[in-house]
C-alpha cells in the first residue's frame, strides 16, 4: 500500500506538471491568433 | 553536443527577439509590455522567471535531505509566494494601472525615500539572482561538456543578453513562453524515465531503510522546522520584494491576473515538486553526491539514467530555467534604473529615449556586474540573507500603504530601517539568547507570526477574519515559540523583521493626520512614452517633486 502510495506521490506532479504546459500553451494559441486578427504583434 | 544546444537554445531565442524587435522601441513597452499582456503568455512569463536553476536544486537537495516531505517544504510554499500576492496584486493594479515598477507607487504614495528602498533592495536582489543564474550555467557546461566553468558563465551570460538587450521586457516574456514549453516538457519527460530506470516501486521497499524515521515521515518537523517554517514566514517578503513578480504584474491584462497568477501557482510548484523527487528517489537509492555537494544530486541522476537524447533535454531543461529568470532580471533592473533612478530621481521630465538608453546600458553593467561575481565564484548568496530580511521589513509598510490612508513616508521608513537593525544581530546570534532576552524575541517572533498569517489572511478575506486569524495565530503559537524558538536564528530573525516593522509603522501612523487620498496615485503616474505601441498618444506623467507625505500632495491638489 505504502508503495503505491508513494509511486502515485512521484509520478502525480510530471503529471500536473503537462496539464498546466496544455493550459499555458492553449493560451498562448488563442492569444496569437487574436493579435493575427486584430493585425498586431502578440507583445 | 553542448554548444550545438547552447546555439540552438540561444540563437532560437534570438531570433524570437528579432521578430518582434522595433526600430524604435516604445519606453513603456521596453518595461511592461503596455500593461496588455494575454494570458498564455503571462502565465508562461510568470512560472518561468519564478523557476530558477537554484529552486530545482534546492527542491532535489531538500528531498535528499529531508526526505519524502522535503521538495514539499520547498516547493509548495515558493508556489504559495505567488498566490498570495495575487489579491494584493489586483489592488496595486486598481491603485496604479500604469504603474512600472512597484517602488515607484511608493514615489508617488510617500516620496523618495521609502522608494529608493524598495528599489535598493530590488536591485540587490535582482543582482543576486542574475549572478547565481549564471553561476549555475557555469557550472552545468562545466560538468557535462569539455568547457571550463568561466567559459560556461561567459556563453550564458552573453546569450541572455544578447537577445533582452533590444526589446526589454517584451522580449523576456515572449522568450519566457519558449523556455517554459521546453522546460515543463522536460519535466513531464525526465521524471518518469529516471522514476522507472532507476527501478520503479520497487525501490521503496528495497531503499526503506536508507530512511531515518523522520525522513520517511510525511509529516516530519525536522522538515517543517528547518526548511519549510523559514519559507512560509519568505512567502510574502520574496513576492512584495521581487521586481520580476511585479513588473509582470503591471504587464498582464488586468482582467487576467487572477487567472495568471493560478496557474503560475500550480506550474511552480508541480514543476520544482517534480524535480524535487529526484533528490527522494536518490535518498531511497542510496546515491550519494559527488564530491559531497548535493547541488551535483540532479546532473548526477540525470547522467546515470537518462540516455543521450534526455540528457540533452535536461540540459535545455536547466538552461531554460536560468536563462527566463536571468532575462527577467535584466528587465526588472532595467525598469527600476529607466523608472525609478531615471524618471523619478533625475529628470525633471523624463525623455523616453533617454530612458531607453539608461534601461539598456543598466543591462550591459549588470551583466558585466554578475560576470564577474560568477567568475570569481564569490558567495553572494549570503547577502540574499540581508535582502530577505529587508523584504520582510518592508512587507506591511508596503502592503498598508496601498490600503490604510493613514501610513506616512516617516512611518514606513523607520519601520523599515528599525526592524532590519534588529533582524541582523538577532540573525547573526550577536548576543546570548539566554533568560529573559529569549523570552522577549520568542514573544516578538510570536506576534510576527500572527502578522504574517493575519496579512495572508486579509489579501483574500478582508480586515477583520485577518485580525482574528492574526491574533488566534499569535495566541496558539505563543506556547510552543515562548522559550524554543529562538535556538532557530534564521526563522527568529525573519518573524522579529515582520513584527518591528509592523508593530512600528502602526504605532507612528495610528495617530497620524494623514488622510491620503488614493486616487491621486493614478494621476502621479503614467506612461512615459507620449506614443504608446499602438501608435495612439497617451497623457504625460504627474510626478511629484520630492519627499513629499500624502497630506502635503492632497493640499496640493
Amino acid at each position: 500500500m505504502e508503495t503505491i502510495l508513494l509511486t502515485v506521490y512521484v509520478l502525480i506532479w510530471p503529471v500536473i506538471v503537462a496539464g498546466v504546459l496544455w493550459t499555458v500553451c492553449r493560451g498562448f494559441l488563442k492569444d496569437w491568433a487574436e493579435s493575427r486578427k486584430a493585425g498586431r504583434s502578440i507583445i | 553536443m553542448v554548444i550545438l544546444l547552447l546555439v540552438l537554445l540561444y540563437g532560437g531565442t534570438l531570433l524570437v527577439s528579432a521578430y518582434i524587435g522595433k526600430k524604435k522601441e516604445n519606453a513603456d513597452g521596453y518595461m511592461t509590455a503596455g500593461n496588455k499582456v494575454g494570458f498564455g503568455i503571462s502565465a508562461a512569463s510568470m512560472t518561468a522567471t519564478w523557476i530558477w536553476a537554484s529552486s530545482m536544486y534546492a527542491s532535489a537537495t531538500a528531498g535528499y535531505t529531508y526526505g519524502i516531505s522535503g521538495p514539499i517544504h520547498y516547493g509548495l510554499w515558493g508556489a504559495l509566494m505567488i498566490l498570495f500576492i495575487y489579491p494584493f496584486g489586483k489592488r496595486i493594479r486598481a491603485v496604479a494601472p500604469k504603474a512600472h515598477t512597484l517602488a515607484e507607487v511608493m514615489h508617488a504614495r510617500h516620496g523618495r525615500s521609502s522608494q529608493l528602498m524598495l528599489a535598493g533592495s530590488n536591485i540587490v536582489g535582482s543582482v543576486i539572482s542574475l549572478t547565481s543564474n549564471f553561476i549555475a550555467g557555469g557550472a552545468l557546461v562545466a560538468l557535462l561538456s569539455p568547457f571550463s566553468f568561466g567559459q560556461g558563465v561567459l556563453a550564458v551570460a552573453v546569450g541572455v543578453l544578447m537577445y533582452t538587450l533590444w526589446s526589454g521586457f517584451r522580449a523576456s516574456v515572449l522568450t519566457d513562453f519558449a523556455q517554459v514549453v521546453a522546460m515543463l516538457g522536460a519535466v513531464a519527460i525526465i521524471i518518469p524515465v529516471v522514476f522507472f530506470a532507476a527501478g520503479g516501486p520497487g525501490m521503496f521497499e528495497q531503499g526503506a531503510s536508507n530512511l531515518t524515521a523522520q525522513q520517511s515521515n510525511f509529516f516530519s518537523s525536522d522538515a517543517f522546522l528547518n526548511q519549510g517554517a523559514p519559507y512560509i514566514a519568505a512567502v510574502l517578503a520574496y513576492a512584495i520584494g521581487n521586481q520580476t513578480i511585479a513588473q509582470r504584474l503591471f504587464a498582464v491584462r488586468e482582467d487576467l491576473i487572477k487567472k495568471t497568477f493560478i496557474t503560475a501557482t500550480v506550474g511552480y510548484g508541480a514543476t520544482v515538486i517534480g524535480i524535487g523527487m529526484v533528490g527522494v528517489m536518490a535518498l531511497y537509492l542510496g546515491v550519494s553526491p559527488v564530491g559531497g555537494d548535493v547541488n551535483n544530486l540532479i546532473p548526477q541522476m540525470a547522467s546515470t539514467y537518462l540516455g543521450p537524447v534526455l540528457l540533452s533535454l535536461f540540459f535545455v531543461m536547466i538552461l531554460g530555467a536560468l536563462s527566463s529568470t536571468a532575462d527577467s532580471d535584466l528587465s526588472a533592473l532595467s525598469s527600476i534604473m529607466m523608472a525609478d533612478v531615471y524618471g523619478k530621481n533625475i529628470a525633471k521630465k523624463a525623455n523616453p529615449k533617454t530612458m531607453l538608453l539608461v534601461g539598456r546600458i543598466t543591462m550591459i553593467v549588470a551583466t558585466a556586474a554578475a560576470l564577474i561575481f560568477a567568475s570569481q565564484q564569490m558567495d553572494i548568496l549570503d547577502l540574499l540573507v540581508f535582502v530577505g530580511a529587508l523584504w520582510g521589513a518592508l512587507v506591511f509598510p508596503v502592503i498598508a500603504s496601498f490600503y490604510w490612508n493613514k501610513v506616512t513616508n516617516k512611518a514606513f521608513t523607520t519601520s523599515v530601517i528599525v526592524a532590519l537593525a534588529v533582524f541582523i544581530p538577532v540573525r547573526f546570534s550577536w548576543f546570548s539568547m539566554d533568560g529573559a532576552t529569549g523570552i522577549v524575541f520568542d514573544i516578538l517572533s510570536a506576534a510576527g507570526i500572527g502578522i504574517v498569517l493575519g496579512l495572508m489572511v486579509f489579501g483574500f478575506f478582508g480586515l477583520t477574519p485577518a485580525k482574528i486569524v492574526g491574533a488566534l495565530a499569535a495566541v496558539v503559537s505563543a506556547p510552543f515559540v515562548i522559550g524554543f524558538l529562538h535556538d532557530y536564528t534564521v526563522l527568529t530573525g525573519s518573524l522579529v523583521a515582520y513584527a518591528v516593522s509592523t508593530i512600528i509603522c502602526y504605532l507612528m501612523s495610528v495617530r497620524s493626520n494623514q488622510s491620503f487620498d488614493f486616487a491621486l496615485i493614478k494621476q502621479r503616474i503614467g506612461d512615459y512614452d507620449p506614443v504608446a505601441d499602438d501608435g495612439q498618444a497617451t497623457p504625460d506623467s504627474e510626478t511629484p517633486d520630492d519627499d513629499l507625505d500624502g497630506s502635503t500632495l492632497s493640499a496640493r491638489k
